[in-house]
């Protein structure tokens, strides 16, 4: 069973057209990239499948499960983790205290006003499994405000990883970053989708990134899918050579 | 232990000290007793209402309308249900909750100065009933004819009425109920998915939280406390003021909460003792006390934004 | 029964046209600074006295033309000097300052003029009632209603037709964009500010004719301005004149019926409204506010 199923999505804004009939599956275990020039509806498109707004036509099946209309809280609930393209976190708070709200609110405590031992320890550890596997456990107790940009971006990471997600949304994870940071995060992402199998959908603008790192790649210009394929395939392909390839390279 | 919890649990312990030690340490420096009781009631109802401001992030500017309602409450059962104390603050704080929370989820999707707006208009509604209706609460003589009844344990009485010391170590009780039962809150999973929502609404969303209920528990939770604060208030004047519920009340409890320190969870308390201290000082030395008052927001939005706490804890960094 | 009915209404829609130019200009400095003016009431108040203060040399047609622009200027400054630290703050700040200016501009007016209400000397041929029938509609009323509508005019005027107004329009929307485009935002919200001010100070030389002035007369009006706002839907002008008007008109309505309601009503009708449409009447869905 797929993880993700998205059956011609369509998203207007009064009379502009963002997301046009789009569809794609995205199989267990895969990791599947998003590229396009500006413009192009990647970010209205990952805005569809994570719940900021509902699609004007189509709809979107989670593990089977039609979300089309459910609310962004529901839809983690079910087990669809998302980070920004602008840093989302809790800057006055450690990076302990960040994941822990998330291992909480995954592990079902966010309405109890109390928690005990065993509870707490087990969250406990949980929270330094995830730190450890991004790398921030030697930083679990600065403010999250204080670090680089690199490691604010795996404090997010480390945020949606803590919710045990079943799928991973990437909304431009190496943006902004310099060379050295663009590759601790590129290897951060292997290493989750090698050796922790996760299944990641990730919009991305660095080539070297994508082709680094996907399975499959997906190509949107003005609101529609262009092309779907293995990165041969789409490097081989002449369309996207000319739609944006070529004039991006 | 680390240094920073000794640091905290000292602090404690000289907060708690100072309250216990009150009706001793201020007689000497000229206070009275009964303005330590003041003190502490209204520290507690800008305590509760720093936990939505300070603590969720959420703007209420119309939360003197709990307080007020949780007055009425406790005035209205002594006066007509029944001579209990207890009995009293109970229903007083569930008048000033349960009111506080069906307004609640007509308004926790406004954000911001909206809610603000909003809270203030509704919070005059309950102005408006108290004042309006007279038969019920003497209108704009509040209401009168009731006071505080002894505390009763079946073999023995403790007199909190005429002996003001047992008065105020009765209200350091419940203050050190409901500051303990806020604390624990705030400590807990939800307590953090407030400060969640507080710092980051978007990121709280996308791990989960529903923010808009949890907003309203908070917000709930809050008008509980302040139920229970206005209650308390009943009971130290033996009287309820419609204009314990007007919107300029709520403006005094928000100063109280910014002057001390919304950050911090004391903040309020320290903000309440500098404000009754000083407006009880200012009323009494001068007729245009007002303009003082005016320019104390002022001067403490312009320059301590961060309150008395917030300023210490700066110049110590 | 008529005439006491027609007597209502005609006092509604008075009381509405002052809830509507307070209710528009606390409306455009909201819009566009994101600032709750609590001391709205005390500049209607400020510009009532400054009208008392200047009729007896300038007349009363001196005042009602000097007396709204003299308050703007006072609101120009406390804009630069107390206001404009507080843009990009939460707006907690602003609240709380404008809210301390409210009680100190209350308490001075009070120190300066006296607690006693001032009358304004409107001129007599404005005093008279129209007719017998009618005795309750006096000329001054009638004058009243065509002042607010004429400001109320020209206030939209000013913003759909000049450079001003269609850029504050533009920074209601979106004042990233505006500054983007190289447009002096701090000049605009000042300018903004003051136009708003300026209505509170032509409500309050209005107001000082009818009503007398008092400190506190301020204060009163604030709330059911606040009202307006919210039953007309925050972030639309037309909202707040329509929401101004309905709520003067439906508390003149209720003292006919039911006196005592007369207050009480304008807030069961901001319950309701909130209840049937949460932005209010005419705002906007999927707004994000």
């Amino acid at each position: 069973m797929n993880v993700l199923e998205i059956k011609n999505v369509t998203k207007r804004f009064g009379n502009l057209v963002a997301v046009r009939d789009v569809s794609l599956e995205v199989g267990k275990g895969e990791l599947c990239a998003i590229i396009g020039p500006n413009g192009a509806g990647k970010t209205t498109f990952f805005n569809l499948i994570s719940g900021f707004f509902p699609p004007t036509a189509g709809s979107i099946a989670f593990d089977g499960r039609d979300i089309t209309r459910l609310a962004t809280h529901e839809r983690v609930t079910l087990g669809m983790a998302r980070t920004f393209q602008i840093t989302e976190i809790f800057p006055e708070l450690t990076v302990f205290q960040n994941v822990r709200i998330a291992a909480e609110v995954a592990g079902g405590y966010r309405l109890r006003p109390w928690i005990n031992r065993s509870e707490a320890a087990q969250i406990h550890s949980q929270v330094e499994d995830t730190l450890q596997l991004v790398s921030l456990a030697a930083k679990a107790d600065r403010l999250v405000g204080e670090l680089s940009h690199g490691d604010q971006r795996a404090a997010e990471i480390a945020m949606a990883l803590a919710l045990k997600p079943h799928l991973l949304l990437l909304d431009e994870p190496t943006a902004g970053m310099g060379d050295q940071e663009t590759y601790q995060i590129t290897q951060l992402i292997r290493r989750l989708h090698r050796d922790s199998n996760y299944t990641i959908v990730l919009i991305e603008h660095d080539m070297r990134v994508v082709f680094h790192l996907a399975d499959r790649i997906c190509v949107l210009d003005r609101g529609q899918m262009l092309a779907q394929g293995t990165p041969q395939e789409i490097a081989a392909n002449e369309i996207v050579q000319a739609a944006y390839l070529g004039n991006a390279a | 232990m680390n240094s920073a919890q000794t640091r905290k649990l000292i602090t404690l312990t000289a907060i708690w000290a100072v309250l216990l030690f009150a009706p001793f340490w201020m007689l000497p420096l000229g206070g009275y007793t009964a303005l330590a009781t003041r003190v502490l009631v209204l520290g507690l109802a800008a305590m509760s209402l720093n936990f939505l401001l300070g603590f969720t992030g959420v703007l209420s500017f119309g939360h003197a309308a709990y307080f007020g309602l949780g007055a009425y409450g406790a005035g209205l059962t002594l006066k007509f249900l029944a001579p209990s104390t207890p009995l009293a603050l109970v229903l007083g704080m569930l008048l000033g909750g349960v009111c506080g929370a069906l307004l609640g989820a007509l308004i926790v999707r406004r954000r911001g100065v909206y809610f603000a707006m909003v809270t203030i208009a509704f919070g005059q509604v309950f102005y408006y009933i108290a004042f309006q209706w007279s038969s019920l609460t003497g209108g704009d003589d509040g209401l009168r004819g009731f006071s505080r009844q002894p505390i009763d344990f079946g073999l023995f009485q403790i007199d909190i009425l005429s002996n003001a010391n047992n008065f105020y170590y009765f209200v350091l009780f419940c203050f050190a109920l409901m500051v303990g039962v806020m604390g624990y809150i705030l400590r807990s999973p939800f307590g953090r998915t407030m400060i969640a929502i507080r710092e980051n609404e978007r990121r709280s969303r996308f791990l989960g939280i529903p923010v808009e209920r949890h907003i309203w528990i908070a917000f709930t939770l809050s008008c509980f406390f302040m139920g229970f604060a206005g209650a308390l208030y009943a009971l130290v004047n033996n009287f309820a003021d419609p204009r314990g519920l007007h919107y300029s009340q709520s403006g005094d409890f928000v100063m109280m909460a910014v002057m001390g320190g919304m950050r911090s969870f004391w903040g309020p308390l320290l903000g309440a003792a500098v404000f009754v201290v000083l407006q009880d000082y200012l009323s009494s030395v001068t007729v245009n006390w007002m303009s003082f008052v005016g320019l104390l927001f002022v001067l403490v939005v312009l320059f301590f934004p961060r309150g008395l706490l917030g300023f210490i804890q700066r110049s110590k960094a | 029964m008529t005439q006491l009915l027609l007597f209502n209404v005609t006092n509604g829609l008075i009381i509405g046209a002052f809830y509507v130019l307070m209710a528009l200009g606390l409306s455009l400095i909201l819009n566009l600074s994101n600032v709750i003016n609590f001391a709205h009431g005390g500049f209607l108040v400020i510009g009532g006295y400054i009208a008392y203060t200047i009729t007896p040399y300038i007349g009363f047609w001196g005042a009602l033309l000097l007396a709204p622009p003299l308050t703007a200027i006072i609101g120009l400054i406390v804009e630069r000097v107390l206001i404009r630290p507080l843009y990009g703050r939460d707006p907690l700040y602003s609240l709380l300052l404008t809210f301390g200016l409210a009680f100190m501009i209350e308490d001075g007016t009070r120190f300066i003029w006296g607690p006693q209400g001032k009358p304004v000397t409107i001129p007599p041929f404005l005093a008279q009632p129209l007719s017998n029938d009618l005795f309750f509609i006096t000329g001054y009323r009638l004058f009243m209603v065509a002042v607010v509508m004429i400001a109320v005019a020209l206030l939209f005027v000013l913003l759909r037709y000049t450079r001003l107004g269609v850029r504050i329009r533009a920074g209601t929307l979106d004042l990233e964009t505006v500054a983007a485009l190289g447009i002096n935002v701090q000049m605009l919200r000042s300018l903004n500010f003051a136009v708003g001010i300026f209505l509170a100070g032509l409500s309050g030389v209005l107001a000082a004719g009818q009503l007398g002035l008092e400190p506190t007369m301020g204060t009163g009006l604030l709330m059911p301005s606040f009202i307006a706002i919210i039953v007309g839907g925050i972030g639309s002008l037309p909202g707040t004149l329509a929401g101004g008007l309905l709520i003067g008109v439906a508390s003149g309505l209720t003292a006919v019926f039911l006196p005592a309601a007369s207050e009480a009503v304008i807030y069961v009708l901001m319950a309701v409204v909130l209840l049937l449409r949460p932005r209010g009447l005419f705002g906007e869905e999927g707004m994000m506010t």
